[in-house]
């Protein structure tokens, strides 16, 4: 995850928001379908780099630049389901990222309070 | 007031009618009844959730506001994302309020295919949508709450001569915060959870929520209730057993994905249950333009246009979407994909609603979870490129310096000599992004009950006391956004109902 959304100059990156407790959360919260979802595309994104780098290790073994070019050809594979598996991982670590406070003033939103979940009990 | 929310033991109540549903339908239904002096139960499979509750983040409107964290798909060729919510006030809450009366080719293509909706009908159905058009404060946003994101819109369109406007919303003075999506915290917009389910409470009626209907009770073909157990809207255990009966009749508005799976595992019997699935499925492009867009100051969605719509088929509207989706929306990874959202506030998003004539099926499927199945056809996805292809124009036409298609195997960005690209973009669905979110029949209305589930009063045909009253009624698809449309069908077969 850390590989789609790195630290650059202008933003930062995955690491630096709190994506570790956010998974911890995700996998609380969300349904058993989306984090078995989540799972499947982390696992073909690790296992998928002989199709596009094609080297036999795992991409959590590749050096980050390689990492990175195997993230990118991994998105934009012709294989449909291999894509839009990775593409929830993208979207679902996005929601992490986007959601910093930090980034968010980089693109000129305000910071979000922190979601209430709750719901009217009566 | 009587609101009954989750609960670990078993709960009993008798009415005269049970509204299965508190959505676009189910609200206006309910309250439509109460107004007519009924005892109603409102039957909501969701929390109910007041905008002090509503969720900032894109995350927490997924988690708390989408029907099962936006995870159904539609299963053809390509797997495209349904959108709904689940919560009282149904996708009202999530939605972007745009108000657009039911067109009178959609009443003449009515008549004319499935023989319902002749005669008095659309007059009562545009009398309706008078009525709630003053009942929920139907008006255009401030010019301040425009944005620029629809404002860049309405330059584009009138530089390349078509028809374009900004759009009327059942809002109070819309302040354009763009949050639409996550539910309008400040109340400007009238969701149903803020407008009629009150006024059911209120007249009597009772709530409950967190209670999927798991089936109707039948006795014969005669319904006569609904019955359920409590699902915890945080840990999504189920709670105790409800079993809500009905005197009179039992009106189910769970939506298009929900409605026709509950009556399928109710036993009721028709060969065209499911059938006649249809959507408006929305894709986007992105403009890029030199001058500050800030797409999230302003309406979620102020412009549209209706020049397309007959011929070949598409609305096009402005939408602004949140930082979260966009980072996965843009395609790339790592320093690339920075650098792309690195233009966020730079980025106008425009999209289109294809007015597609593929049809699917939504059934019933394992462990009691709806499975829609829908193939886009090649005229279809000729309409989406079409759109596409005019929304990057548009763009160009107002200034933008390049656009961003989404569509696989493209460039990621298109300058405008370029545009020809998108014109021959390949024909095959998985090369887009879409969603589902307009979604119509499942359970269609029809003079024929060989054709068709309901009656153009919502009745199933062959069952007493059993109506549907939500988008899945809707026989065909209408160009236009459908929830002024599915509350006036509401309202006139709730009078039809009352009447009878
Ligand atoms: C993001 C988005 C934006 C949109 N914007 C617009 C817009 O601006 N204007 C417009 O006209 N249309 C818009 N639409 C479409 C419009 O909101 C829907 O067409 C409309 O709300 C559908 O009404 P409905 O009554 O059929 O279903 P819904 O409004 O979805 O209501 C169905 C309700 O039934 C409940 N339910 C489901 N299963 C059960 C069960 N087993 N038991 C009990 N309850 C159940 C659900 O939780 C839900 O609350 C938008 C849709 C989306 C997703
Ligand atoms: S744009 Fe903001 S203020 Fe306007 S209706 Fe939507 S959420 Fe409410």
């Amino acid at each position: 995850m850390v590989t789609l959304y790195p630290r650059t100059e202008a933003f930062p990156g995955l690491e630096d928001t709190g994506i570790d407790e956010f998974l911890v959360r995700f996998r609380r919260e969300s349904t058993f379908l989306i984090y078995v979802g989540v799972l499947l595309g982390t696992f073909l994104f690790h296992w998928s780099t002989l199709l596009t780098v094609y080297i036999p290790l795992p991409a959590f073994m590749l050096p980050a630049g390689l990492r990175e070019k195997h993230a990118s050809r991994v998105l934009g594979s012709r294989i449909y389901l291999l894509r839009q598996a990775v593409f929830l991982v993208k979207l679902v670590a996005g929601m992490c990222w986007g959601a910093d406070a930090r980034v968010r003033e980089k693109l000129g939103l305000p910071p979000q309070p922190a979601d209430p979940g709750t719901w009217r009990q009566s | 007031m009587t609101h009954t929310s989750f609960r670990e033991d078993a709960f009993t109540l008798d009415v005269d009618y049970i509204v299965v549903g508190s959505g676009a339908g189910g609200a206006t239904a309910a309250s439509a009844l109460a107004r007519g002096g009924a005892h109603v139960a409102v039957v909501e499979a969701g929390p109910w959730r007041d905008p002090e509750h509503y969720p900032h983040s894109m995350y927490g409107a997924m988690r708390d506001l989408f029907d099962d964290w936006g995870a159904g798909v539609a299963q053809g060729r390509a797997l495209w994302p349904i959108v709904q919510s689940s919560c009282v006030g149904g996708t009202t809450v999530i939605n972007c309020a745009i108000c657009v009366r039911t067109p009178a080719d959609i009443f003449d293509q009515w008549e004319r295919e499935h023989g319902v909706a002749g005669g008095s009908f659309r007059d009562t159905m545009w009398k309706h949508q008078d009525a709630l058009e003053t009942e929920l404060s139907a008006e255009l946003p401030p010019p301040e709450s425009l944005g620029r994101n629809s404002e860049l819109a309405l330059i584009g369109a009138k530089a390349l001569g078509y028809e374009s406007h900004v759009m009327t919303r059942y809002t109070k003075r819309c302040a354009g915060s763009g949050q639409c999506l996550q539910g309008c915290r400040s109340e400007r917009k009238q969701s149903l959870n803020l407008q009629f389910i009150p006024e059911v409470l209120a007249k009597g009626g009772h709530v409950l929520s967190c209670a999927p209907v798991h089936r109707v009770l039948l006795e014969g073909r005669r319904a006569v209730g609904v019955t359920g157990r409590f699902r915890h809207p945080q840990t999504h255990k189920k709670g105790g057993t409800f079993t809500v009966r009905a005197r009179k009749a039992v009106l189910v508005a769970a939506s298009v994905t929900h409605t026709a799976p509950i009556l399928e595992r109710s036993g009721v019997k028709n060969p065209m249950l499911g059938l006649g699935f249809r959507a408006h499925p929305g894709t986007g492009v992105f403009g890029i333009y030199d001058d500050v867009v800030d797409m999230n100051k302003g309406a979620t969605q102020g412009w549209a246009s209706m020049a397309y719509r007959d011929d070949p088929g598409f609305k096009l509207e402005t939408l602004s979407i949140p930082p979260e989706m966009l980072s996965s929306r843009l395609s790339g990874v790592g320093q690339e994909l920075m650098r792309r959202i690195g233009e966020y506030r730079h980025i106008a998003m425009w999209v289109l609603a294809v007015r597609a004539e593929s049809v699917g099926t939504v059934h019933n499927g394992l462990f009691d979870r709806s499975v829609v199945k829908y193939g886009f056809n090649e005229a279809d996805m000729l309409r989406l490129r079409k759109g596409m292809g005019v929304i990057a124009r548009t763009h160009f036409a107002a200034g933008a310096k390049k656009v961003v298609p989404g569509i696989f195997g493209l460039p990621y960005e298109l300058t405008a000599d370029q545009l020809s690209l998108i014109d021959e973009g390949p024909l095959d669905p998985r090369a887009y992004i879409a969603i589902l979110s307009h979604l119509f029949g499942g359970c269609v209305m029809g003079k024929d009950p060989a054709r068709s589930v309901c009656d153009e009063s919502g009745r199933v045909h062959g069952y007493e006391g059993l109506l549907v009253a939500d988008a899945s009624v809707i026989p065909t698809n209408l160009g236009v956004n459908p929830q002024h449309t599915i509350m006036a069908l509401a309202r006139t077969f709730v009078d039809r109902l009352l009447e009878a």
